[in-house]
């Protein structure tokens, strides 16, 4: 079926569904850049460059781990909170170290600083050994078994964070620590010389380890068949060990970058939600939540895509675009997947709208675009006043195509 | 059967799947009431026909009448609605709801205000299963069911639904010797209710059992039809693959050597049981040399025996295993597999393969660290080794990069023992190696067994077909409940002096 190959590995350097993200990547890029009134890809390339690889590398850092955890057939909910708790970690380590200095807002030092970050990543790599030891031994379900860390350690960081600073400085304590170490400004104010270069780092070595290693090859085996895996010997325990701890440890990098970024370890607001946009990155990527299957380059890809999609709608929407960024991943998921998977629905000859199901979902789908349509043209100022219209033009556009594709494809079915 | 109008009539079908046509120009006639064998070796078109036949496949080339009128199903609902129901060989059964749901999903009992009638189901389905001489209760998961049992349940279901067409694709596959036989009584009373049904096997001792009439297929053709009364095994069997096969005497003339592996009263228990144990001292020699094989019925602990000498039991078991003189103890495979041991499991697509990889890394999957340092695969090593194995193996594929599910059964069945022959193994543990694969290719397999015991390592086999280790075993241990029940060399044994041994505990 398959070409024959000289080459040991099947996985080429890049698949059709990577290419298709890195075309898609590019006419998203252009599109931005000539339909964005203040056109800063083309006046500010440098800068808006710079934004979305600050912003490709704090997400991707995170989500290798996800992706890797993925397709080793299991899932991390918790990256989110553990970015919180390896943050607070930090400062809290900085904190009962230098009191002083911290307090009055100077420089720490290498050693505290180090300390401090030495910190989260060991907190990361202890997560990552509860998670493993609740899946293997105790034998929970990941997803519940990283859904207690997802819930619980933002919790545990609160009470942290409030612990230390009452020790520290008196009184009740506070809901977040400020860091004002000129180490950690460095990271943020040199983003080619540590975010983008640790998330190179952490790729190249992902990829390393997934591609040409023996431990990689077994997270591939662990995930696609887990039974099978165990009986040729692998100690798929080990494996998931390490899958889980790459994943916590990637976190609590990504802890530290945003405590730098923020020059503030703040529990109750960092990372809320991120482990569902690294997922969503993995997925898109094409890393399959069956296991066994994904790359890093797709991983890499979709971190990109996601990032891209969110940047653009920035530039046309300018203001309060970040409420929208649920809505673009989920879409974006949407699209992305069933991309994936529009050769299969066609050659097996499904509908994409059967019956009371589908007369429901398309004005469901016509609706919500129409509705998404309109509050985003309110905010573009020269199309000010007719967002109603457009809204409901748009609707109604979508509602006569997706009935026409129903139609049409109840008609082809004798 | 006489000429009576066809209940069933194709006409030139034909079904092409991207780069293979499965079925070329196939007509058939299917005459009420009979018993239809298709046989034909793997990859021959049966399923493809019998998926069309039941609504799986709906796009086809050709006609399709049912009783004299064309028909064109939508799915197999339709095919249900018209009376046409099939066993897949991979039963289709919800693990995690009761034999009843199962019998009655999609079609469930209404009882007061519209709510599903769990009771009325229950007795209904406890009266079809009865009528099967199925003697499980109706509210158990059908999960925790045998293989056999399964088989009923869908049979069950067939019947509730009325089918007058019942399309059985190789029922026994997963049988022991007596459910092959509580099935052939309950074929035997479809029958009489007057059920037309296909049955699909390439196993020649049932189809001429069964039989009124016999189809052949070979590569997606329909070679002949055959009455039952005017043709023999050995018509059929070269029919199926284009030439005789040669009954080899696998294994003559071999010499045991020194003893590789004794097992002294293994015991493994079975918290939760009545029985309390899956195998209670068992004591057993493998030498180097010898293929030992072990009969015995579906849950007499055949394949419990094989994951307790390979380190993979469930629970810990009790005794002494003594590989090359050494006391050892497995707590995992890993260990087992160092100790140079290997398994084959019986379950092939859940336990053995890697669907998501291809040929060349299903088959280097257990010896990767041999090929680099440091953890790090050396990629033309590896596939030189892979290569190397499956060359001598004879393995069919296009390339080594080639999707593994690409191969038909025999040929994924290779690609598992060559994985584990990488590893250099003294014992090799073969778990019903020859399930799923075709004639020609199981006696590939005999041979290949041969020659690896002739070349100094030890097999122990399983098998749920008797005639298969009475071919190729040296000595034959008999396991029943749980217990070593007898031992034959193979000079002695017999299909009746094994089947006694096997039901011995049974009564």
């Amino acid at each position: 079926m398959s070409p024959p190959s000289t080459s040991p590995q099947s996985r080429l350097p890049l698949r059709f569904n990577e290419l298709a993200l890195l075309a898609a990547i590019v006419v998203v890029v252009i599109i931005t850049a000539a339909v964005d009134s203040n056109h800063s890809y083309l006046r500010q390339p440098y800068t808006s460059f710079r934004d979305i690889a600050r912003n490709v590398a704090l997400l991707g850092i995170f989500a290798l781990g996800a992706g890797v955890v993925i397709i080793a057939g299991g899932i991390d909910l918790s990256a989110g909170s553990m970015i919180a708790f390896s943050g607070t970690v930090c400062a809290s380590t900085m904190m009962l170290l230098a009191p002083e200095t911290m307090i009055n807002m100077r420089p720490v030092g290498p050693l505290v600083a180090f300390c401090g970050i030495a910190a989260a990543i060991l907190s990361g790599f202890l997560v990552g050994t509860l998670h493993a030891w609740l899946i293997t031994a105790v034998r929970l379900p990941p997803f519940v078994a990283t859904l207690a860390t997802l819930v619980g350690l933002r919790s545990f960081a609160r009470a942290l964070c409030g612990y230390v600073t009452a020790k520290t400085l008196g009184g009740s304590g506070n809901t977040e620590i400020n860091v004002y170490d000129p180490y950690f400004s460095f990271i943020r104010d040199h983003i080619w010389y540590v975010y983008v270069p640790v998330f190179v780092a952490l790729a190249a070595f992902t990829y390393l380890l997934l591609g040409s290693t023996v431990l990689g090859r077994h997270i591939y085996a662990l995930g696609g068949n887990e039974e099978a895996a165990r009986l040729s010997g692998i100690r798929t325990d080990r494996v998931k060990w390490f899958a889980y701890c790459f994943s916590a440890v990637t976190a609590s990098i990504a802890g530290v970058f945003y405590v730098a970024d923020q020059s503030v370890a703040s529990p109750v607001n960092q990372g809320v939600g991120y482990e569902l946009n690294a997922i969503a990155a993995a997925v898109v990527g094409g890393c399959s939540l069956q296991g066994g299957i994904g790359t890093v380059p797709g991983i890499i890809f979709g971190v990109v895509f996601l990032r891209v999609v969110i940047d653009s709608v920035a530039k046309l929407i300018k203001s309060g675009s970040d409420i929208y960024e649920g809505m673009i991943v989920g879409i974006v998921v949407v699209l992305a997947v069933t991309f994936g998977q529009i050769r299969q629905i066609r050659a097996s000859g499904r509908q994409l709208f059967p019956g009371m199901l589908g007369v429901i979902a398309i004005p469901t789908l016509a609706l919500s675009i129409g509705i998404i349509t309109a509050m985003t043209t309110a905010n573009v100022t020269y199309l000010k006043g007719l967002d109603v219209w457009i809204g409901l033009g748009v609707a109604l556009v979508v509602l006569l195509t997706l009935a026409s594709v129903k139609l049409t494809q109840v008609s082809s079915k004798p | 059967m006489d000429a009576s109008s066809p209940i069933i009539s194709i006409r030139s079908v034909t079904k092409k799947f991207p780069g293979v046509t499965a079925l070329a120009e196939v007509s058939l006639d299917i005459t009420a009431g009979e018993l239809h064998s298709i046989v034909g070796e793997n990859g021959a078109g049966k399923s493809t026909l019998m998926k069309i036949l039941s609504g799986v496949i709906t796009d086809f080339e050709g006609e399709f009448l049912l009783a004299g009128k064309p028909v064109k199903f939508g799915g197999t609902r339709d095919a249900e609605a018209a009376g046409i129901s099939i066993i897949h060989q991979e039963l289709n059964l919800v693990e995690q709801l009761s034999a009843a749901a199962n019998i009655f999903l999609g079609r469930e009992l209404r009882g007061w205000l519209g709510l599903r009638d769990d009771r009325a189901m229950e007795e209904a389905a406890g009266r079809l299963l009865r009528e099967l001489e199925c003697e499980i209760d109706p509210r158990e998961l059908a999960g925790s069911l045998r293989v056999g049992d399964q088989q009923l349940i869908e049979i069950a279901k067939a019947l509730s639904l009325q089918s007058d067409i019942l399309i059985m694709d190789e029922p026994t596959s997963a049988l022991t010797e007596s459910e092959v036989a509580r099935l052939y009584r309950v074929i035997e009373s479809l029958r009489k209710r007057g059920v037309t049904i296909l049955y699909i096997s390439h196993k020649m001792d049932e189809v001429f059992h069964l039989s009124d009439r016999i189809t052949v297929l070979r590569d997606g053709r329909l070679v002949r039809t055959l009455r039952r009364s005017e043709t023999s095994a050995k018509e059929v069997t070269h029919l199926m693959v284009g030439r005789e096969i040669e009954a080899v005497d696998f294994g003559g003339q071999r010499t045991a050597g020194e003893v590789l592996l004794r097992v002294e009263n293994l015991s493994l228990p079975w918290p939760g049981h009545a029985r309390g144990y899956r195998l209670k001292d068992v004591s057993l020699e493998l030498r180097r040399g010898e293929i030992l094989g072990i009969a015995g019925l579906m849950g007499a602990g055949r394949t419990e025996l094989l994951e307790c000498l390979f380190g993979a039991a469930a629970e810990i078991p009790s005794g002494k295993i003594i590989l090359g003189g050494r006391e050892v103890r497995f707590r995992h495979p890993r260990e087992a597999c160092r100790a140079g041991i290997g398994l084959v499991t019986e379950d092939r697509k859940r336990l053995g393969l890697f669907a998501a990889m291809n040929v060349g890394e299903n088959v280097s999957i257990c010896t990767l660290d041999r090929t680099g340092t440091f953890g790090w695969i050396n990629c033309s090593k590896e596939w030189a080794m892979a290569g190397d194995v499956s060359q001598k193996l004879a393995v069919k594929t296009s390339s080594l990069a080639a999707a593994i599910t690409s191969l038909s059964g025999g040929n994924q069945q290779k690609c598992i023992i060559g994985r584990w022959l990488l590893t250099e193994p003294r014992v090799l543990l073969l778990d019903d190696p020859t399930r799923g694969v075709d004639v020609g290719a199981k006696a590939e397999l005999y041979r290949l067994m041969d020659q690896l015991v002739r070349g100094g390592i030890g097999i122990i086999m399983t098998s749920s077909e008797l005639p298969e280790l009475l071919t190729v075993c040296d000595r034959i241990l008999v396991l029943s409940e749980g217990r070593l029940t007898a031992s034959f060399l193979r000079s002695e044994a017999t299909e009746q002096k094994i089947m006694e041994a096997a039901t011995l505990g049974a009564a």
